[in-house]
């Protein structure tokens, strides 16, 4: 397990430098006006506010990993991948920064909802909603690790993709983690994995997620890849 | 650490690299050199483990490289020393141990930029010295330095010569400026059309089956004494570019060469250097002769 500890020297090294670049700021100030309106009104009692603020911590999850794993300099990458010895520990430190800013921003939503609608928490609503809001985000993180370098080369393609993907995946209340874990905290109580499921599968999601990501820099699914550009070329030659 | 069997491409489709195999050992300087796009800067980043090949192995690369890269990014955020502490941290070492020897490295290249400023403040050659010294402060197992002497003024790439000629790891360098040539025992390479040029596989390189025509080879030959008696009497004619009391230098047509040789060595000279002549090149000008246990195949 010594590349977790150069996994976490990454998510140092590019925690600070995304915070050096301020691109973690729209998504913050993003998800604290959406907190600040949430809770600034009539929220109803715990955990039903929840669902919204958890459900929003995916979209804005996966902003942040991508603006983690885009915060390099392409030449300054290549040094940092020498030095970790390789792509796995370079990406899953990155998802590890990703995850430690949605996890600062998740308890935020919690302490702010405890605080707006003081009293109407109960024990086991609190980590009710404190789970879902890491299965929410940590899902988020790992999607946002897929839509960018080093397996989309292009910004535009890899937002639109992205976009695509959280709007379909966030929006099927079915659908766990996401899903299921907002779905739980508002109407539909009860169902799905439960909280601590939605957390295992999220973490599992994210695994493989990184596992993808990892694998296809280390030159893996070569095959797959090159059949699916011999796909696209063919769909290309006859439109 | 070996290379073997190393082929990339992008996903551009262009192939930078077909069948390469390289050994770069510990103790000599490896140097690869070939024209601009020969794919010099891919095979080190393959080397430095920071791009995976398409087809080959890297085989024993040890646990902590230095690498520094072609055009080192001018627009990090971090302040330098900020970056050298993460980059120690990430080779699983102590960046105090490592800062220590930052210090002294630095002090050796006359750095001068700021230490609170990001990066992107410090001047083309300051940045240079700060990639240098985050590749050789970790005491690397192996060194991958490109074009490490690029942006550097004079002291300084004396300094960079001397901490590497002093160097006992395994280093692989590209070099445009000729001088990793000069560093002690370095085996130089030459890439070309993604393929390298080595005494053990003389076939990977696409030369040309016979030398064109009009092609001469510099014979650069040392003898006892006064060499014009000897030129002017005892060996064939030769065009002479340069002679000296204990040594001479002569231009022979290609074919001739080997019999001009032998005449040579029979009359008692020693044989300093053969080199092929550049078409094109200056004529009047005495050749450099090579440094000691400079290994450059001569082509036939």
């Amino acid at each position: 397990m010594r590349w977790l500890r150069s996994a976490t020297a990454v998510a140092m090294l590019l925690g600070e430098d995304v915070a050096r670049s301020e691109r973690f700021v729209a998504p913050a100030v993003l998800y604290a006006g959406f907190l600040a309106i949430l809770f600034g009104g009539a929220p109803g009692p715990l955990p039903e506010p929840w669902a919204a603020s958890a459900l929003l911590l995916y979209p804005v999850g996966a902003w942040l990993a991508h603006a983690v794993a885009e915060t390099e300099d392409d030449t300054a990458r290549t040094v940092t991948l020498s030095a970790a010895g390789g792509p796995l520990p370079v990406v899953v430190g990155g998802f590890l920064a990703a995850t430690a800013g949605i996890a600062a921003l998740g308890l935020v939503a919690v302490v702010w909802g405890v605080i707006a609608t003081w009293g109407t928490a109960t024990t086991g609503g609190l980590l009710a909603g404190l789970l879902a809001h890491l299965a929410c985000g940590i899902t988020g993180s790992a999607v946002g690790t897929v839509f960018a370098r080093p397996l989309f080369r292009s910004q535009g393609v890899a937002l639109v993709a992205a976009l695509t993907f959280l709007v379909v995946t966030g929006t099927s209340s079915w659908l766990p983690p996401v899903g299921t874990a907002a779905a739980s905290l508002g109407s539909e109580r009860g169902g799905g994995l439960g909280p601590f499921g939605d957390l295992v599968l999220a973490l599992l999601v994210a695994v493989a997620a990184l596992a993808l990501v990892a694998g296809v820099e280390q030159g893996r699914f070569a095959a797959w890849r090159e059949r699916w550009a011999a796909m696209l070329d063919r769909a290309r030659s006859r439109g | 650490m070996r290379l073997v069997g190393i082929h990339h491409t992008y996903a551009s489709g262009t192939a930078a690299l077909r069948g390469v195999d390289l050994d770069v050992d510990a103790g000599v300087p490896t140097v690869v050199r070939g024209g601009n796009g020969a794919g010099k800067s891919t095979l080190l980043r393959i080397a430095a483990g920071a791009e995976t090949p398409t087809a080959g192995t890297v085989e024993d690369r040890p646990a902590v490289v230095g690498y520094l890269p072609d055009r080192f990014p001018a627009r990090l955020r971090l302040p330098p020393r900020r970056w050298l502490d993460h980059m120690a941290r990430v080779r699983r070492l102590d960046p105090d141990v490592v800062a220590d020897r930052a210090d002294g490295l630095l002090e050796e290249l006359g750095y001068t930029g700021d230490d609170d400023e990001p990066m992107s403040e410090l001047s083309k050659g300051n940045t240079q010295k700060i990639g240098l010294v985050q590749a050789l402060a970790c005491e690397p197992g192996l060194l991958v330095l490109d074009e490490p002497w690029s942006g550097l003024d004079d002291d300084a790439a004396d300094a960079l010569t001397a901490l590497l000629a002093s160097r006992t790891g395994a280093v692989l360098i590209t070099d445009h400026t000729g001088t990793a040539h000069g560093l002690p025992g370095a085996r130089v390479h030459r890439l070309r059309q993604g393929r390298l040029a080595t005494a053990a596989d003389p076939e990977s390189v696409p030369l040309p089956t016979a030398p064109p025509p009009g092609a001469m080879m510099r014979i650069d030959m040392a003898c006892a004494g006064d060499p014009r008696p000897l030129l002017e009497r005892v060996l064939p004619p030769a065009r002479v570019e340069g002679a000296a009391p204990g040594r001479f230098t002569v231009r022979v047509p290609a074919p001739d060469s080997d019999a001009w040789l032998a005449a040579a060595l029979a009359a008692g000279c020693a044989v300093r250097s053969v080199r092929p002549v550049r078409p094109g090149q200056d004529s009047n000008r005495l050749p450099m002769p090579p440094g000691p246990g400079r290994s450059e195949e001569v082509p036939r």
